[in-house]
């Protein structure tokens, strides 16, 4: 291996990257435009509930109710209505999520039976918005079924009784106000990673083969894995660089905890490159066009990381055969690693699987990407 | 001319943002006819097809095509036309029969005539029974022609060609010509763009385009005539550079250049010239080998007119 | 007239046909992603493994405990000794919560103070732990009513039936079970229809534009409308025939219901099919090569897809990207798709969608056109 000849490569390549917009774009615009969409549009928390109420008893309990539900944060009572099909079509419609409804005997069935219900009708459709909306609605029911339950022990001067028999108290970690930007954030550089790795070395070689001066790389006395290192090392740099780019942009601009080391960072980051590279490298080897190139590390790069790595569906949630298959999914250790380093702060050594994952199958993949390209020669 | 002109251009102009493409090209061609515009790459040859065909909006002058004004009825005019663009534009994933069947069909051509004229079309090409070939297998003259059928599928009065021959062997560059020239028999008029001088000689008449203007035009033995104003005489010498130094310098040389292995020097008198250049080379040791009068070839004419060769590739676009 | 449209027609579908990486887009790729979006995407927390400590060895905190397990939301996958195992536990393995009881819990139940049951979360996927959160205030409630009710019950039998009580009854419509496959399933209809239609438009016309045949056409005494009409028709139908082959996967592999009118649907898919045709057709006229059509396609597909609702609810962002969503086409389509198979909501509900969509296929159309119009001229 001789380093003046890679760096000469290296060299080429990074003049030509500097040169090529569309290769610019994908290094600096698509990092920052990836990261802005998914910070702001990828997000799951339901703060803001739209919430019909349909009142038929209109008393002064099912007010306090009602004042219980505008209390909340996770609520927003959009509108009071009057009647059934309204509250009905708002749902239809897309208006609101929960729609709950107040019985007309609602107080008279708590003086004379001591047990009342509340209705509240969820839009099913989006499963987790109504998970998330029916865990909320049942804490506000809940404690003001408490609140008027001790009250009124109280009021019968059964005194001890009025102290809450059991309290819950969270202790959150890690991601303290439970927001889904610092979960989703972290793994979104994994997916720019994946993206521009893939893309920008998918294209060098292609290029080359297009352009026919690959030819003239191979009449020179460089080595195959002279080439590849000198082609891959300007990718290598400006995808530490992108690293470096979205985290200052998750932790500066989206207020992501950043707890562990830049060490680690980059650690992880330069391992993770060298399988995407790695990757990206073997597609341009095999396809020698630019848009057949950039279209499968589209394919190998897009779907795996955004559905099967972690990135925002949990991997423990999903069935054993896809499961299984996330294994072989690279992103999933990087994904997994960057949580860790952004929101526990957690080292090398607390990260030893995810990197012996990382490092074996960058030893796999270099290994084939230097035959893969050999044999391309031939 | 008694006959209305098949193509007429006046004063056409085409600006490209603040590069003028082409400049105020004025021509007329009688039916029938076979006009060669010739010119080095990007001299406004395929810009001036291009407007022609409708393809592209004129910046100001006139251009009409067998009677329609090419700016304001271009649907009219394309009815008429055949064209054959500068790659041999077919589908290389269609059979040479789909390739056919589709632009007949886009040219409306309809009922028994369809299969009739398809059929000709690979009579003339000489594809019958290469009607199952995917078209991206054909060689280069094959596809040349194919393209030609295809183009000429509806009987068009006049056929553009940019460029037919670009890439194409000797021999079926030769059988494309002739096959040029049964078309004009038939009263086709044909315009052809080509910077190959050899074809140039093909034509009945000829327009010498060099940065977006006309420089002569005329039949090509006019062309040859008027452009050189004095005897040409061929000179063979060695070293070659050394030799063209020395005669550029002497009096009674208009001008010289090297073609091939070979000195064109235009002088005003070839018999006298003939004399003093063996003298000149001779007394500053080049060696010649070989000094006579020639008759001037259209490229003679062309160094003449514009001080460059039309096939050089020191014109980019 | 006619005959030049279908001559086209035709000649794009025998190119589809003998173009195989063509061929394979049009099957391949919807069908993996229909199994990976059916299997893979879900933010569905059916059963939270979790850890346990108990301090207090007591009956109180034994039945506190089981209640977790008995809900089946909850599984206990690791016992602990002591607290210095929770923080090997959390956030060093995959178990996110642990619950904790401190010695001298069944104590203050039985004086009636207030017992405490600690939980510790690994926040970091937020979406797990709040959905766990909300099981865990369940069962607390539960516990604190009925252990509240026993107590008085002890004391005084009589009054112990008269505490009031509130319950929240819950009704999840649509999707009882709320089950993420049907939330996805119809989505991936319309994420699908979007990416294949729009990249086949766009390519179609620049590989001509590319190879120089585009040129060559446009010399026919072909009208540029025409030429656009038989060039989106192709793709047109091929894209219904990909609506219904994961439609039909969907409802018939994923059984997600279809309750809603075909007609709807068919309506809501032949609007967005010309918006998605008119997008591939802008696209052509910004470009000149394969490959910048190809860039093209990613930096409009990239977002449309995220910002149209399809897994993160548009009420979840903030106000200036909801803004946006509305230039977005696939959001309506989702609204109209998750309307007709799960809803079964008619015009009456879905006229605002089909209006949007209707609106913004004119404006993508008018664009679309005026401006291959003028590329072509």
């Amino acid at each position: 291996m001789n380093w003046r000849r890679t760096v000469a490569i290296g060299r080429k390549e990074f003049i030509q990257v500097r040169r090529d917009p569309r290769s610019l774009l994908i290094a600096v615009l698509l990092p920052l435009i990836q990261i802005l969409l998914l910070g702001y549009g990828a997000r799951l928390d339901a703060d803001h509930i739209p919430v019909y109420v349909y009142d038929q008893e209109a008393s002064q309990n099912s007010q306090a109710l009602l004042k219980h539900f505008q209390a909340s944060r996770y609520f927003d009572v959009i509108k009071v209505v009057d009647n059934y099909p309204a509250l009905v079509r708002a749902i239809d419609a897309d208006r609101c999520k929960l729609g709950v409804i107040i019985p007309w005997d609602f107080s008279r069935r708590l003086d004379d039976a001591h047990r009342t219900q509340v209705q509240a009708l969820v839009d099913g459709t989006d499963d987790n918005s109504a998970q998330l909306a029916v865990g909320y609605a049942q804490a506000v029911v809940g404690a003001y079924s408490d609140d008027i339950q001790l009250q009124w022990f109280a009021l019968k001067g059964i005194s001890q009784q009025a102290t809450q028999p059991l309290s819950v108290d969270y202790r959150t970690w890690f991601n303290e106000e439970l927001e889904s930007k610092n979960f989703i954030i972290p793994g979104t550089i994994a997916l720019v990673m994946a993206l521009m790795g893939a893309l920008l070395s998918s294209l060098t070689i292609a290029r080359e083969w297009e352009r026919g001066t690959m030819e003239q790389l191979i009449a020179t006395p460089a080595t195959a894995t002279e080439i590849m290192m000198g082609k891959l090392l300007p990718y290598f740099v400006i995808g530490l660089f992108d690293a470096a780019l979205c985290t200052a942009f998750a932790v500066g601009w989206f207020a992501v905890p950043f707890r562990g080391s830049l060490g680690t960072l980059f650690f992880t980051t330069g391992l993770f490159l060298v399988v995407i590279l790695g990757i990206g490298y073997m597609i341009s080897v095999a396809t020698k066009s630019q848009l057949g190139a950039s279209q499968y590390a589209l394919l190998v790069t897009l779907l795996p990381t955004s559905m099967l790595s972690g990135f925002a569906f949990p991997i423990d949630q999903m069935p054993a055969p896809i499961r299984a298959i996330t294994y072989v999914v690279y992103s999933r250790y990087y994904v997994s690693a960057l949580k860790g380093i952004f929101l526990a702060g957690s080292g090398v050594r607390d990260l030893a699987p995810e990197i012996a994952a990382m490092a074996v199958y960058a030893g796999v993949i270099v290994f084939f990407a230097t035959r893969a390209f050999r044999k391309s020669l031939r | 001319m008694v006959e209305p002109p098949s193509i007429l251009v006046e004063e056409l102009v085409k600006r490209f943002g603040s590069f003028t493409a082409v400049d105020r090209v004025s021509f007329r061609i009688a039916g029938g006819e076979i006009f060669g515009l010739l010119g080095p790459n990007g001299s406004g040859k395929s810009t001036i097809i291009r407007m022609l065909c409708g393809l592209l909006t004129p910046t100001a002058g006139r251009a009409s095509v067998v009677g329609f004004n090419v700016a304001k009825e271009p649907e009219e005019v394309r009815r008429h036309i055949g064209y054959m663009s500068q790659k041999f534009s077919l589908y290389d994933d269609l059979r040479v029969i789909e390739n056919l069947e589709f632009f007949a069909g886009l040219y409306g051509v309809k009922g028994t005539l369809f299969k009739e004229r398809i059929g000709w079309a690979l009579e003339m090409a000489g594809l019958k029974g290469s009607e199952a070939l995917l078209t991206g297998e054909l060689a280069g003259g094959w596809k040349q022609r194919l393209a030609l059928g295809c183009a000429v599928l509806h009987r068009p009065r006049v056929v553009f060609l940019d460029e037919p021959t670009a890439g194409v062997d000797p021999l079926s560059r030769r059988r494309f010509w002739e096959l040029i020239h049964q078309m004009s028999a038939d009263g086709v008029t044909v315009l052809v763009t080509t910077h190959y001088m050899d074809e140039a000689e093909y034509c009945n008449r000829l327009a010498l385009i060099d940065a977006g203007r006309i420089v002569a035009g005329g039949s090509p033995s006019e062309i040859k005539r008027t452009a050189i104003r004095g005897d040409l005489l061929l000179v063979e010498c060695a070293p070659l550079g050394r030799g063209l130094e020395l005669i550029k310098r002497q009096p009674g040389v208009l001008d010289a250049a090297v073609f091939g292995a070979a000195l064109h020097v235009v002088v005003t008198a070839a018999e006298r010239a003939r004399i003093e250049l063996a003298a000149a080379l001779a007394s500053a040791g080049v060696e010649a080998s070989r000094i006579e009068p020639i008759a001037p070839s259209l490229e003679d004419a062309f160094v003449a007119l514009t001080g460059g060769h039309p096939g050089g590739s020191e014109r980019a676009q | 007239m006619l005959g030049r449209i279908w001559r086209i027609i035709v000649k794009e579908f025998i190119q589809l046909r003998r173009d195989k990486y063509a061929r394979f887009r049009l099957i391949v790729p919807p069908i993996i992603q229909m199994l990976i979006y059916g299997y893979a995407a879900t933010f569905e927390v059916r059963r939270v493994p979790i850890a346990v400590l108990d301090l207090d060895h007591s009956q109180e905190s034994r039945d506190l405990l089981a209640r977790f397990t008995f809900t089946g939301r909850f599984s206990v996958a690791k016992i602990l000794r002591d607290d210095r195992d929770i923080p090997r536990t959390i956030g060093r393995s995959s178990i996110p919560m642990a619950l904790k009881i401190e010695p001298g819990f069944s104590e203050s139940l039985r004086k009636g103070q207030t017992a405490h049951l600690q939980v510790i979360l690994d926040g970091t996927n937020s979406n797990t732990a709040l959905v766990a959160v909300g099981y865990v205030n369940q069962i607390a409630a539960t516990f604190t009513q009925e252990y509240a009710r026993g107590r008085v019950e002890r004391l005084m039998p009589a009054l112990a039936a008269m505490a009031p009580q509130v319950e929240l009854e819950q009704r999840p419509w649509y999707n009882p079970d709320l089950n993420s496959q049907w939330f996805f399933v119809p989505g991936v209809i319309g994420s699908i229809t979007l990416v294949l239609v729009v990249n086949l438009t766009a390519f179609a016309i620049v590989r001509e534009r590319e190879i120089g045949t585009l040129e060559q056409v446009m010399v026919t005494p072909i009208r540029p409308v025409e030429l656009i009409l038989g060039k989106t028709v192709p793709f047109f139908l091929v894209g219904l025939a990909d609506v219904a082959l994961v439609a039909a996967v969907g409802t018939l592999w994923f059984r997600v219901p279809f309750r809603g009118n075909l007609l709807v649907l068919l309506l809501g898919t032949v609007l967005f099919l010309l918006n998605t045709l008119s997008i591939g057709l802008l696209i052509s006229t910004l470009c000149s090569t394969q490959q910048q059509a190809f860039a093209s396609a990613f930096f409009f597909l990239n977002p449309a897809f995220i910002l149209s609702g399809f897994s993160f609810p548009i009420t979840s962002m903030p106000a200036a990207m909801q803004w946006v969503t509305y230039a977005d086409p696939l959001r309506y389509f989702l609204i109209v798709l998750r309307g007709t198979f799960l809803k079964g909501v008619g015009l009456d509900v879905l006229w605002p969608q089909m209006a949007a969509l209707a609106c913004l296929t004119i404006i993508l159309l008018t664009i679309g056109v005026l401006r291959f119009r003028k590329s072509v001229d």
